[in-house]
């Protein structure tokens, strides 16, 4: 299965992409929104796991973006800044779920596989 | 969509003349399995929502610290999980209840209000000369220098001349590169629960701020007013810079030394130390001390006083009223020579002065301690620890003259603020007394109540001085360097040399503290006060005595330790406080939950059962999950599902399950409205049953007559238990099974679980999931019943929660058989826990059960 992973902090995407090649899963990463929706236009992304504040454009925005240019893309909104009316709106837009940091891995996993599991690309 | 299912029931029924093309059966199965699916989603939803309302309602009752970032992840976590769950409502009952969306926005804006940071803006100057402070602008410069302020405008009194870095000035450096919102992330992916974590988050906070720009107009508004200091008080004056938190006198609390203050530091030197003293604002124990108070951290907006340095002679700390004896009429001062600091921090024992309020005062008791050291303006800088000569060092610090002066001067606070004042001083090299600050004093008053003096118990050590009363009993632990506090047991004695503040974030988790030494005026004394620790300090040979001497009994009111566990003595002990209560964050949480965690729509079956009458986010999740249940097991059914839907039957006899097979349950195909056990493919399906029928379940244990008492009291208050209520779902228990899957919603009696499993060849899809929940008994009963199931499946690899009375138990990644081992113990636990709680008021039967499980789940593996 193949994971896009957005967050603007590089120690987190070096950390996740660590913990879940383990598990087997292949992961692209990139750091800002913009480079999101250009690695989506490239890569056959299966879920989608997108921090929410990002410099430039922000999570919700990219969120917004993503879904427009792939309706069935499943995306599981993962932040460091907790915020009920963010978490929402997220929700609105059809984010699969909203989650905080810090989230167990195995919690994570969990989650991914049942965003793909919806989007038909996990029976 | 109902229409569908009719067709398909008819279908399968057979009532249908001509057979469905197998592409349309698929169709039809898919879609099927998408309604279980959403169906599984929902409870996931609800599951985790009812997790945070029991962590919210946790939290507002219990002991356990919490900060703004929980509360604010909370109401998030609540709103997202019941967006959740409305939606995947919504796709099963094809929109109907869509109001629940407008619902849940309006609720979510009633909590918004409680949870919204306060946002001061940068409105006041940068700057201000501490003469124009006064307690008006006490949210400009922080409590402690709008009271010196005050005190030099209304009082006359003096004060060093400086001048304040005001909040303004403060959020402007705040602001400056967004250095808020990065410290709140941090915060918030932190666990804080864990001083490992606390102290690494502490020291990456500080040396952020620390490695943060000052904004070019901060920058120089200070050195502008330190120019004016300078015609004031002399070209190149030294200063003291000292934290003045805004609103750190709001609860009472005592702050002091939470943060950083830095003495004789040079001008050029002033720009980063107030850096430093902004980045302690982050220091472990000011962080521990908000959380465990309940000050959200935008609250404290770090104001720094920047005072002319004075060169004492001697000071001290000063209190109007004895803390021990806060109505009696003495007036108590402490003092060194040379600097306050060693007062003030506890690093030796200062001279105790006793003087008696009357016309005039009089000097009743001097005890006068033997002071090696004292702490003076170093001449390069900052301050220095020197030797006293030996002649010096046992004198008194100060004379009967100027005692009287200090008492005299802490009257007057205590005169002209109205309530007993706690004032640090300084004797400048003319022999004025300087008053250095005021603030209200810290009373502990429960002398009275103190503990019979003659108890007859072997004692371990005795001497030294009542810092807080009471009686404490744990662990004897030394800490002696910060890595022993890291290692610092719950609940456990702290033995120290030093009655040093950096061992303040420990209180809210330690029995009593002994040190070797330190004085009651000490900050660790101040904060042992109020958090309700006891605390006995000048005890000589503590470490010696104490370090591996096991559980011990410290009486700090009679001034002894005793070895082991006096129960005598902790009987008298008055329960402990609950920290939060009344703290702005407590406020905050309290304000939220009242949108979130009440249960308003109770009857299901009455008219107002109705989104509209949906109050709270829990009237919500009750709503949607009584919904989904009808959605998927009763209208279902109505339309033909029952084609789905089995009832389970064991040879003969049918039983009170129902089967849903979501595709590759069964062994093959199974005609007619019911299946048998033993036509059943699914491995986590047969291991629950297995785990189900292992062992015969006795009936309801004999409870005695309060458990009984307890169950009808119970009852009577828990509105989920009226009769009413049971819908038709709580009657049945239902299995969703797969050949590798399997969920299980049950109500046995009066609880409530779901146990949900996936167990094939890849381990790391594998999980098993267990919650569980309710009863009849008082919630102590209760309790104790979820905590026993707890202990047993710990020890089986589970990660366990208990909140309440509620048991959450999730475990992740074992290989298949495995698995199927951990659901068989959940069939066990689910049979034979039910009813338990009324039994689990009595020691003498929890025992000897928890022994006939421990043995009947071993035997299950075999």
């Amino acid at each position: 299965m193949h994971i896009l992973l957005v967050d603007d902090e590089t120690e987190f995407l070096e950390l996740m992409t660590k913990r879940l090649d383990r598990r087997n899963f292949q992961v692209t990463t990139a750091s800002t929104g913009e480079a999101a929706l250009e690695a989506l236009a490239r890569i056959p992304v299966d879920v989608v796991v997108l921090d929410v504040r990002m410099p430039g454009m922000g999570g919700i925005e990219t969120l917004r973006r993503l879904k427009a240019m792939a309706p069935d893309i499943e995306v599981i909104l993962l932040t460091g800044h907790a915020n009920m009316e963010v978490a929402v709106e997220g929700m609105e837009l059809g984010a699969f779920d909203y989650l905080l940091k810090p989230v167990a891995i195995n919690d994570l996993i969990f989650k991914i596989q049942d965003a793909a599991k919806k989007s038909g690309k996990l029976t | 969509m109902a229409g569908i299912f009719r067709a398909l029931g008819n279908l399968l029924r057979g009532s249908r003349p001509e057979p469905p093309s197998p592409a349309r059966l698929e169709a039809l199965r898919a879609e099927y399995r998408g309604r279980c699916e959403s169906f599984r989603r929902l409870l996931a939803a609800n599951n985790a929502a009812l997790d945070v309302m029991a962590s919210m309602e946790e939290a507002l009752r219990g002991q356990k610290p919490f900060g703004m970032t929980f509360v604010r992840g909370q109401c998030a976590r609540a709103a997202a999980n019941v967006f959740q769950i409305v939606r995947q409502l919504s796709i099963l009952a094809n929109g109907r209840y869509d109001a629940l969306f407008e619902r849940l926005k309006e609720i979510q804006a009633a909590i918004a209000p409680h949870v919204e940071p306060h946002s001061g803006g940068v409105a006041g100057p940068l700057v201000l000369p501490l003469a124009e402070a006064g307690v008006d602008l006490a949210d400009e410069v922080g409590g402690k220098m709008a009271s010196l302020g005050e005190i030099v405008r209304r009082l006359g009194r003096r004060i060093p001349p400086g001048f304040a870095v005001t909040a303004s000035g403060y959020r402007r450096f705040m602001e400056a590169s967004d250095l808020q919102a990065e410290i709140d992330r941090r915060i918030q992916t932190a666990d804080a629960s864990r001083l490992d974590e606390l102290f690494a988050l502490s020291s990456a906070l500080q040396g952020l701020i620390l490695a943060a720009p000052l904004p070019g107009d901060l920058k120089r508004a200070i050195l502008e007013a330190y120019r004016s200091l300078e015609v004031q008080a002399g070209e190149g004056v030294r200063v003291a810079l000292r934290s003045s938190a805004v609103g750190e006198d709001a609860l009472g609390a005592s702050f002091a030394g939470q943060y950083q203050s830095e003495l004789n530091v040079p001008g050029d030197e002033i720009l980063e130390t107030y850096k430093e003293i902004v980045a302690s604002k982050y220091g472990l124990t000011a962080m521990t001390y908000r959380l465990t108070r309940g000050i959200p951290d935008e609250d404290v907006a770090m104001c720094v006083g920047c005072m002319a340095m004075v060169g004492a002679e001697a000071g001290g700390v000063a209190y109007s009223r004895d803390p021990l004896d806060i109505r009696g009429g003495a007036v108590v001062v402490n003092a060194v020579h040379g600097l306050p600091k060693a007062v003030v921090d506890g690093s030796f024992d200062p001279d105790v002065f006793m003087v008696e309020r009357g016309e005039p005062m009089r000097l009743a008791r001097a005890e006068v301690a033997r002071k090696p050291t004292k702490y003076v303006c170093d001449p390069a800088q900052g301050i220095a620890l020197v030797d006293v000569p030996p002649e010096e060092a046992g004198a008194p610090s100060l004379t009967e003259a100027q005692v009287l002066g200090v008492a005299a001067l802490a009257a007057d606070m205590e005169e002209f603020y109205g309530l007993p004042q706690d004032i640090e001083f300084a004797l400048a090299p003319d022999g004025g007394i300087v008053l250095l600050q005021s603030r209200p004093l810290h009373e502990s008053g429960r002398r009275e109540e103190a503990a019979p003096s003659d108890s007859g118990l072997p004692v371990l050590l005795s001497g030294g001085t009542t810092a807080a009363p009471g009686v404490g009993c744990g662990a004897a632990f030394a800490v002696r360097k910060d890595a022993d506090a890291l290692r610092f047991p719950d609940g456990a004695v702290l033995v120290a040399a030093q009655a040093h503040p950096r061992w303040a974030p420990l209180l809210s988790r330690t029995a009593a503290v002994v040190c070797e030494a330190g004085s009651a005026a000490g900050h660790l004394a101040n904060v042992a006060r109020e958090y309700g620790v006891p605390a006995l300090l000048g005890v000589a040979g503590a470490l010696e005595a104490l370090d591996g001497a096991g559980e011990v009994t410290v009486d700090a009111d009679n001034r002894r330790v005793h070895p082991g566990r006096a129960e005598e003595l902790l009987a008298l002990r008055p329960a402990p406080r609950n920290l939060m209560e009344g703290s702005p964050v407590h406020a905050a949480l309290a304000g939220a939950c009242a949108h979130v965690v009440p249960l308003n729509l109770i009857d299901p079956d009455a008219p107002e059962f109705t989104p509209e009458n949906c109050r709270t986010l829990h009237d919500i999740t009750r709503f949607c999950h009584e919904k989904s249940v009808r959605e998927m097991f009763l209208e279902g059914e109505q339309a033909g599902l029952e084609g789905f839907s089995k009832q389970l039957t064991c040879g003969k006899s049918k039983l009170k399950y129902w089967v849903i097979d979501l595709e590759d349950g069964f062994d093959g195909p199974v005609e007619g409205r019911f299946v048998d056990i033993t036509r059943i493919a699914s491995g986590p399906m047969r291991a629950l049953w297995r785990g189900m029928t292992a062992v015969p379940w006795a009936g309801p244990p004999a409870a005695d007559a309060r458990g009984f008492l307890a169950v009808v009291a119970g009852a009577a208050s828990n509105p989920e238990l009226e009769p009413t209520v049971a819908s038709a779902f709580a009657v049945k228990n239902y299995f969703m099974i797969s050949r590798d899957f399997c969920n299980l919603q049950s109500r046995f009696g009066f609880h409530f679980c779901t146990v949900e499993a996936q167990a094939g060849d890849d381990p790391q899809e594998n999980y098993v999931s267990f919650q569980f929940k309710g009863g009849a008994a008082d919630l102590p009963r209760r309790r104790s019943r979820a905590l026993l199931v707890a202990g047993l499946l710990e020890e089986r690899d589970f990660r366990v929660e208990v909140r309440e009375d509620a048991l959450f138990a999730r475990l992740e990644g074992l290989d298949k058989a495995a698995t199927l081992d951990r659901v068989a113990v959940l069939g066990y636990v689910v049979i034979h826990t039910r009813q338990l709680d009324m039994a689990m008021g009595n020691e003498a039967v929890i025992g000897p059960l928890r022994e006939k499980m421990e043995k009947d789940i071993a035997g299950l593996s075999g």
